[in-house]
């Protein structure tokens, strides 16, 4: 898949569903669906160094989220233990919905930080930066210039830190740090200044401002639909009635208009656009129907099954096949993955 | 003046309307006819909260870049947030004790030396290429960028203090501390405290512990005000004061010689290109500072 947005959407599908079902049958779906594109995409070389594996992550998370909830809520009928005494938080009866309700809170953290750690693995971080809108270009280019001088600055650090270490200095206490942060960010100052001279010299931003109209329409759209957003959160949060959520739609459309409108003010040009697959397409229609099945009241699909609570008596969670081999097609991205792997092994033999 | 008083509504707009969104336990009982959020469940408050929170920071961040198409602005923005995004990747490959972080020190001084504007930019900047830097983006990122853009944006607070503080210091003829300094670590232990403290509105609704400390939809303010403090305290006040006490630690060391550097290149940076055939079309001439 070549296009960031595709993967956008298969995140935010992921979190949409994530956040509308506590059913765990759906959840460990969802979670290994995410897992295993994860893997697929390890498989094709693509990893960032994290202080922590993943997998050691989701299972902290789980434990913690189970044990946490375990041991603080006491509500459900099926009581597993009393734990006696007078100890705050932790005193009285300890109930399988308790763990039940703790495991599954543990699951949907796990799926949105596995979710998350997917898209950094899969879009290179120039993708992230083009995935900034066309309003935002000055900060775009801020965030290209920092990603690119990050590395340099960590090199630099290193390069201060052995200077001073030939010079016999030693880190004793934090004021020791003085002479290795300072050299680091004068040096950084002095590269900002060369920077500046450089992109000057080159004509950039040396185009007529925009002025008028231009400039003050996008941000009277901003500025009502933020007024509609607070009103129609404060509404929203006061009435069970639709009013509030239609003025949070107006609200984000009028803000989502008016950078669409300034954006269009800031052509971007890319030297190699890249093209729509069909691997692109297909994910975007397993998406759509993932989405679809999840949020459209389908008569044929029993999607109560999706809002399932172990309070206050445990129960089976209930299971819609239909719904749960819909959410296979999250797994879309992996395939692709794999396959792309697999033609790119084959093409290499028959060079060979 | 128009423009200037445009561009203040909408910071002030986006400002409140980020506030209402984290703080809304607090005022729910006072708007709510029923239990609950609305039409909206208890799962789906995080991610509203998430898509809300980033719309008023798009706009925040839409009026604060305005006019920034200016060359040395960019260059700037762009070298001091790599270096504090390389000061939190160092953070993160070799965690300091509880929530200690390095990256508050440059945002608070960036702020106070080049402007709110600046600070603003400043502190979501660097939390969002250190985000894609360690592969940290999450639903949380809107909410950090947030929180860490109002560290900076608040720094010109500082200025008529530190006027005064001056201003006494020199009546009474003492030299002994630098009031600037003294004012910018009280400014960095207070935002180490708050900055947790806002983090933990996000989720604490949706925690599920004690009934003192947890969240309950229909208590009154000072009962929900109550809890949350009760909630601050056992949970995040320890961890918060190690990053309180570490940004007091490095502006205190390191905020002196920090800040004439800042100045001395602040005054580098405002020079003026002007161009020989333009007719004001260059932006080279704009002020640096926000």
């Amino acid at each position: 898949m070549k296009q960031p947005w595709v993967w956008v959407s298969w995140l935010i599908a992921i979190l949409v569903i994530l956040s509308i079902t506590r059913n765990p049958l759906y959840l460990v779906i969802i979670l290994m669906c995410v897992l295993f594109v994860g893997l697929s995409l390890r498989q094709a070389g693509s990893d960032i160094p994290r202080p922590i594996s993943l997998w050691k992550l989701a299972g902290w998370v789980i434990l913690l989220a189970t044990v946490f909830n375990t041991l603080t809520s006491h509500y459900g009928t099926t009581v597993l233990f009393a734990i006696p005494g007078k100890l705050p938080l932790i005193s009285g009866r300890v109930t399988l919905e308790a763990m039940i309700y703790g495991a599954t809170n543990g699951l949907i953290l796990t799926g949105m930080l596995a979710s998350f750690a997917v898209l950094n693995l899969a879009l290179p971080v120039r993708d992230l930066i083009s995935l900034i809108p066309r309003a935002f270009f000055p900060i775009a280019v801020v965030t290209s210039i920092s990603v690119t001088y990050l590395p340099t600055t960590l090199r630099q650090f290193q390069q201060i830190r052995e200077a001073q270490a030939v010079r016999g200095h030693q880190m004793r206490t934090l004021r020791d740090w003085l002479p290795l942060l300072m050299p680091l960010l004068v040096g950084g100052l002095e590269h900002a200044m060369q920077l500046a001279e450089a992109m000057t010299a080159r004509g950039f931003a040396s185009t007529r401002p925009m002025s008028g109209r231009g400039q003050v329409y996008p941000r009277i759209s901003m500025l009502l639909g933020l007024l509609l957003l607070a009103l129609g959160w404060v509404t929203q949060l006061g009435s069970a009635g639709v009013s509030g959520l239609a003025m949070i739609l107006s609200g984000v459309l009028l803000i989502i208009g008016g950078l669409w409108y300034q954006g269009r003010q800031s052509p971007r040009t890319t030297y190699h656009r890249k093209a729509w697959s069909w691997q692109d397409w297909l994910t975007l229609v397993a998406v759509a129907i993932v989405l679809s099945v999840c949020l459209l009241p389908l008569p044929w699909l029993s999607r109560q099954t999706l809002y399932y609570e172990p309070y206050p008596t445990l129960t089976l969670p209930p299971f819609s096949p239909w719904i749960g081999l819909t959410m296979l097609g999250l797994l879309i991205p992996g395939l692709l993955v794999l396959n792309k792997n697999l033609t790119e092994g084959c093409n290499l033999n028959i060079r060979k | 003046m128009k423009s200037r008083l445009f561009s203040l509504a909408i910071y002030m707009s986006a400002t409140l309307s980020g506030m209402l969104v984290l703080l809304y336990p607090f005022f729910l009982p006072a708007v709510s006819q029923q239990a609950g959020f609305g039409t909206l469940r208890v799962e789906q408050m995080p991610m509203m909260m998430t898509l809300l929170l980033g719309l008023c920071l798009l706009v925040l961040l839409f009026e604060a870049q305005g006019p920034m198409v200016n060359t040395k602005l960019i260059a700037l923005l762009g070298i001091l947030v790599a270096i504090n995004s390389a000061l939190r990747f160092i953070e993160t490959a070799i965690p300091g004790p509880g929530g200690f972080t390095p990256i508050f020190f440059l945002i608070i001084l960036v702020g106070y030396i080049f402007g709110g504007r600046v600070g603003f930019l400043m502190g979501a900047l660097t939390l969002l290429v250190s985000a894609l830097v360690t592969g940290g983006v999450g639903p949380w990122l809107p909410a950090q960028m947030f929180t860490a853009g109002w560290v900076g944006m608040s720094t010109p607070i500082l200025y008529p203090l530190v006027r005064a503080f001056a201003g006494r210091q020199t009546k009474q003829g003492s030299r002994n501390i630098n009031p600037e300094i003294l004012l910018l670590a009280v400014f960095g232990l207070l935002w180490g405290f708050l900055y947790g403290a806002i983090m933990n509105l996000w989720q604490w609704p949706f925690i599920i512990g004690p009934q003192n400390q947890s969240y309950a939809a229909g208590l009154g303010l000072l009962a929900t005000l109550q809890r949350y403090l009760a909630y601050y305290l056992v949970t995040s006040l320890v961890w918060d004061a190690i990053a309180a006490i570490g940004n007091v630690l490095l502006i205190l060391t390191f905020g002196a010689p920090a800040l004439r550097a800042l100045r001395r290149f602040r005054q580098r940076f405002e020079f003026k290109y002007t161009p020989e055939s333009s007719t004001g079309g260059n932006q080279q001439g704009r002020s640096l500072t926000g």
